[in-house]
């Protein structure tokens, strides 16, 4: 591989640019995370106010894991549209025929997207998150409040999550164009997924599916208040496997679909 | 970037052919454009203009043939080859939602450092400077035809390739349109500009291939092409049909048409005008009339077009 074949820095950064700059995509972002979460223990806590007896403080742990849960439902939303912007954005624009003139590598093209989009992305994320854990802090009261390291590793856990719907959406995007990928992605994500996990007579093979290795690796301190459906116990290692294996299939089927198309 | 081989032709393919299925779109197409001229790829609307062009730029696959664009052979030498070369295909576009100079920043980062201190030169040149800040989406069509030019000027090109760049202009959008191409082959950069319509090529180009069916059937300076069968005359004479018979038997005539009123005449040999002057005078007949005339590309294109169509 040539360095031309790679992204080069500025590359990423105009992919970064195309996404910036569309300020209806900022907005939903915004909503998707940090809007739902200020949502989510704002009406908890104003719940709280209004009737302390009935209704516990909004934050402790419990709680984190209600905010995390909306998080990554809603982050995963945000995700595929995200990750169908950052993919198919150029060649609905029609402007894909113009960077392939350039000579550039139809491959590079396509690896830029990556981490523009992550870059786009996850800071959105990462707020959201952020006031999560705040919020999970300043209003325990009576309830336990998270400890540092449980804080840390929801944090990643979440990003992890957002970021594989991500991966996922930019390679589907580069498949089957963006107005299907949001669909594909958020069917997979909140209907197939949890339906799946449910069915034991699939055994094993429940295993493959990356929604259940993702529920697999969350964390244990959350307790029951992240759960979307049975926790079938997996080692890191086929957690890692099964994730690496499907957002690598997604990417390198979109990236040939990329790299052969008639632009 | 690797040095640009200096071979007279910036363009050549060698039976280039493009087929969807059982349909050939261009078909064995042989094409060589000089370096340092405006080169006119001419045909009518569905002749294979924009998929030659498409196989040129590496945007969909030839079936067949060979091509190199700046001397580097095709597909092996894209990368290389279009790090020179700026295109437009059918019309340009952009991402609506940026600016003009954030467009332009786009493909600078795709194209290299060595762009990004050519966007405000860029800019300038094609008069867009005071609305590089607009989004691209406010624009006219002839403001994005401009900065579709800007955009080629960011490769620096040696080669621009533009593909029926008059489509939807005004008559002084197409005006300026022609200034520019003229002012670049002046600065000695090549022009390769797909049209269907004749009085363009012709104003524009200085050569040209006519393409039809997508095959090209004829190639070359515009002012061969107009000549290619000889020189044209009309004649007006007193005796209309003893003149007719008179040079019908002459070797250096090619051609005698009456209209009535007056004889078209081809003559294969140019130098022999003012011998068949004298031999008409000698032979009695009395010359009102002799006046040689420079056949149009169009004249020229519609004689093609219609071997073509009798031969079907």
């Amino acid at each position: 591989m040539t360095a031309y074949a790679l992204p080069a820095p500025r590359m990423m950064g105009a992919d970064f640019l195309k996404l910036r700059r569309r300020r209806g995509l900022v907005a939903v972002l915004a909503m998707l995370t940090v809007g739902a979460v200020t949502i989510t223990y704002g009406t908890i806590e104003i719940m709280h106010l209004v009737d302390g007896t009935t209704h516990g403080p909004a934050g402790g742990v419990r709680h984190l894991g209600h905010g995390v849960w909306v998080l990554s439902a809603l982050g995963a939303v945000a995700a595929a549209i995200v990750g169908s912007f950052a993919s198919a954005g150029d060649l609905d624009a029609g402007v894909y025929r113009e960077l392939v003139v350039t000579g550039r590598s139809r491959l590079a093209l396509y690896l830029a997207r990556i981490p523009a989009g992550f870059a786009f992305l996850l800071p959105f994320v990462a707020a959201g998150y952020a006031l999560a854990a705040g919020a999970s802090v300043v209003f325990a009261g009576s309830n336990p409040a998270p400890d540092t390291r449980l804080l840390v590793v929801t944090g990643l856990w979440t990003v992890l999550q957002v970021a594989f719907y991500y991966l996922l959406a930019v390679g589907i995007s580069s498949l089957v164009g963006r107005s299907y990928t949001v669909g594909i992605v958020l069917a997979w994500r909140l209907a197939l997924t949890p339906i799946l996990a449910t069915i034991s007579a699939l055994g094993i093979v429940r295993e493959l599916v990356p929604g259940v290795a993702l529920q697999s690796l969350a964390p244990a301190g959350l307790g029951d208040s992240i759960r979307q459906g049975p926790v079938i116990p997996m080692s890191l290692a086929a957690t890692a496997a099964v994730l690496v294996v499907w957002a690598g299939v997604a990417l390198a089927a979109g990236g040939r679909r990329d790299t052969t198309r008639d632009a | 970037m690797t040095t640009t081989p200096l071979t007279p032709y910036v363009v050549e393919t060698v039976g280039l052919t493009k087929r969807f299925g059982d349909r050939t779109v261009v078909g064995d197409v042989a094409l060589r454009v000089p370096r340092g001229v405006a080169f006119g790829y001419l045909g009518p609307n569905g002749a294979g203009k924009t998929t030659l062009i498409r196989m040129l730029l590496g945007l969909t696959p030839a079936s067949s043939g060979s091509m190199s664009l700046l001397g580097f052979p095709l597909p092996h030498g894209r990368a290389d080859a279009l790090a020179r070369v700026g295109a437009i295909v059918e019309e340009p576009r952009f991402h609506g939602h940026l600016t003009g100079r954030e467009n332009l920043e786009i493909v600078a980062a795709v194209r290299g450092p060595h762009a990004y201190p050519l966007i405000d030169g860029a800019l300038d040149r094609v008069g867009l400077s005071a609305r590089a800040g607009d989004r691209v989406k406010t624009y006219s069509l002839g403001m994005r035809q401009r900065l579709g030019i800007a955009r080629c000027l960011l490769a620096d090109p040696q080669l621009l390739i533009l593909d029926e760049p008059m489509n939807g202009l005004d008559p002084a959008g197409i005006q300026e349109f022609r200034g520019f191409v003229r002012s670049f082959v002046e600065e000695g950069r090549t022009i390769v500009l797909s049209s269907h319509l004749l009085d363009e090529v012709e104003k524009t180009c200085d050569h040209v291939a006519i393409v039809d069916q997508g095959r090209i059937v004829v190639q070359g300076s515009i002012d061969e092409l107009r000549g290619v069968d000889g020189l044209h005359l009309v004649l007006e004479v007193d005796d209309t049909a003893r003149a007719r018979g008179l040079l019908a038997a002459d070797r250096a005539v090619g051609l005698v048409a009456d209209d009535g009123e007056s004889l078209r005449v081809t003559l294969l040999d140019p130098a022999v005008v003012s011998d068949l002057n004298r031999r008409l005078v000698e032979s009695g007949i009395a010359v009102r009339r002799l006046e040689p005339q420079q056949a149009t590309l169009e004249q020229r294109f519609l004689e093609v077009t219609t071997r073509l169509e009798n031969a079907a």
